[in-house]
């Protein structure tokens, strides 16, 4: 029954341990990237009227959004290998 | 006061006490008292977490910070956000999977006893009532600008329906006048939204050519740079807010409101939505704000700037619109005071009454009975500090909690979960070392030691408004070493994977196969 359990943890790191660093990253590398870059920051985006710094900023909002609902279509996998190592343990 | 303001307010009071009343009738057992008995779905307790997290600080703060200081007010709002995706992907379903009232519950699966419960209780109390505290004071103030009643009369209303809140209704009550809270915030702020966009014709290049013009910043409004112009500064504050929400016991305890871990998803999908549609709408109303008004005329009725949204309001929807931002105010600080009540009262009376008094013991009518007087008792001596400390001035407290919370609580709760190796004594020594770092560092800095009107009058000796940047890895670091230097492991191999298995899976296994 350990099998199945190691299997479910490392898919759940497969997917976490990717997932936090890129969030951690994608985060830090806002303030960061004002503090080092400030002008590459305040240049023009190719969206018009839009700096580079705002652009970066309102993409936290949808990256927030989108790893939320990553996690929660890959939670439907873990919570199938939960379930079926609750099977193995009753039986 | 007038009648319009008068009759909005009552209207509130009077449908949060109904909705107290009928949550009284359901609130007979503890499981009910503390946590709804997990009886919220994933979509309510998402807008109660929003509601629980929102506070009148982000409402009329954020808003009043944007219109002052363009991009850098912004990027706050973007620290609040993003902060739930580590409560997601770390700490959220660990935390519902091994605790039943309280963050107590949780540490205490791993590492069992008193010591340890004592520890997480008086964190969780002192996060709570440091966070309350200035979230009442505020609340007088803002009442006196708003509408004109004294500052005592104002904190008394707001910690007396809190009590009330509760006493009587403890959980059910509290989750269900912070779903009515976010309902009326997101709705009012999307109106006010609308109307400030139909003021230029729907036309956003309008809108930013007048907030060039309205503030004394000019085309410099948009860049960043206002707020923050020491980078480590600047770094500090987003370390705190990214890791803080992690580790506020007020928000973790609503994880307990629902079934099972899907729901616990269904909550933190729910919750980033709403939060981060509203920081998009204090974006408009604080551009509005400058756009419409003109920096001075906002400064000038009251320099912090926390009265940006209410005066946008009155000036594109009269009194009448004025006087519903204000009530919807006075409803976000109610349903956010409410949340650190029962989270002070839970560490109180469940974790330092039942589990450590009583050693477990008392029986559900005692400890029911012990949770409504420790929510009194917690209500009135909040209630009585905030009176006395108006001529205080304490907002410093609230940037301090997420500190406190990424730099004690935090740690604890992730080695705990994660860490094979660490024991009792880390965890102990982290939460000290977090704790005691960042009341010194806070102390220290100049937020206390200020030349100018500071409590210490002289030159601060750290110059960190946010000292986070140093007492996140003190906490971190104290939980490392006394785990190190400990002498002996506290736990058997077999009974972290036991405990491992039970925080990832929800599966109680039996001694013999682990």
């Amino acid at each position: 029954m350990d099998d199945k359990f190691q299997k479910l943890m490392q898919e759940k790191k497969r997917f976490l341990i990717p997932a936090l660093i890129f969030l951690l990253v994608f985060y830090f590398m806002l303030p960061l990237s004002l503090i080092f870059l400030p002008e590459a920051m305040n240049g023009t985006s190719f969206v018009a009227g839009i700096t580079w710094g705002w652009l970066y900023a309102f993409l936290q909002l949808p990256m927030t959004w989108i790893m939320v609902w990553a996690y929660h279509i890959k939670s439907k996998r873990f919570d199938r290998l939960v379930e079926e190592i609750k099977q193995e343990e009753l039986s | 006061m007038n009648l319009t303001y008068f009759l909005f307010f009552i209207c509130i009071i009077v449908c949060t006490l109904i909705i107290t009343y009928w949550a009284a009738k359901r609130s007979k057992t503890t499981n009910r008292f503390y946590t709804a008995a997990g009886s919220l779905t994933g979509f309510q307790n998402g807008m109660a977490i929003a509601g629980d997290f929102i506070s009148a600080a982000s409402f009329l703060g954020i808003v009043g910070t944007i219109a002052i200081n363009g991009y850098d007010g912004f990027l706050y709002s973007i620290g609040f956000l993003v902060s739930y995706l580590i409560v997601l992907f770390l700490i959220a379903e660990p935390v519902h999977r091994l605790g039943t009232y309280s963050l107590g519950d949780v540490i205490c699966s791993r590492f069992p006893g008193d010591n340890m419960r004592w520890l997480m209780a008086i964190g969780a109390f002192t996060i709570s009532i440091l966070y309350m505290i200035p979230q009442l004071v505020a609340s007088g103030f803002l009442l006196r600008l708003l509408l004109d009643i004294d500052y005592s009369i104002s904190v008394v209303i707001i910690g007396g329906l809190m009590t009330i809140y509760v006493v009587f209704g403890g959980m059910v009550a509290t989750s269900w006048v912070q779903i009515v809270k976010t309902v009326v915030l997101m709705s009012g702020t999307f109106m006010l939204s609308l109307i400030v966009f139909s003021n230029f014709n729907w036309n956003t290049a309008d809108l930013i050519e007048r907030v060039k013009e309205g503030t004394p910043l000019g085309g410099e409004f948009f860049l960043p740079g206002h707020l923050f112009e020491n980078p480590v500064e600047f770094l500090s504050l987003q370390l705190a807010l990214i890791f803080g929400t992690a580790g506020l016991p007020h928000i973790l305890i609503r994880l307990f409101t629902v079934r099972n871990t899907l729901e616990v998803r269904r909550s933190l999908i729910s919750s980033t939505w709403i939060i981060g549609l509203f920081y998009l709408m204090t974006l408009i109303l604080g551009l509005g704000t400058v756009a419409l008004l003109g920096y001075h005329t906002m400064i000038e009725a009251d320099p912090t700037g926390n009265l940006a949204a209410p005066l946008l309001a009155k000036e594109v929807g009269g009194d009448f619109l004025l006087a519903f931002i204000s009530a919807i105010a006075f409803t976000t600080i109610v349903a956010v005071v409410a949340g650190l009540v029962i989270s002070a009262t839970t560490a109180f009376s469940h974790d330092i009454y039942h589990h450590i008094i009583k050693k477990g013991k008392s029986t559900e009518k005692e400890q029911l009975r012990a949770a409504r007087w420790t929510a009194l008792g917690i209500g009135l001596i909040s209630t009585l500090f905030a009176l006395r400390l108006e001529t205080i001035n304490v907002t410093f407290l609230v940037s301090m909690t997420f500190i406190v919370a990424a730099a004690s609580n935090f740690p604890v709760l992730l080695l705990t979960i994660y860490w094979r190796r660490f024991n009792q004594i880390g965890a102990i020594s982290g939460m000290a070392s977090g704790l005691a770092a960042s009341l010194i560092l806070v102390v220290l800095g100049p937020h206390i030691m200020n030349p100018d009107g500071g409590w210490i009058a002289r030159e601060a000796v750290i110059s960190l408004h946010n000292p986070g940047i140093i007492a996140i890895p003190i906490g971190f670091l104290g939980a490392y070493l006394g785990t190190v230097f400990s002498p002996k492991q506290s736990q058997t191999e077999a009974e972290f994977r036991r405990f491992f298995k039970k925080s990832q899976t929800g599966i109680e296994s039996r001694g013999d196969s682990a």
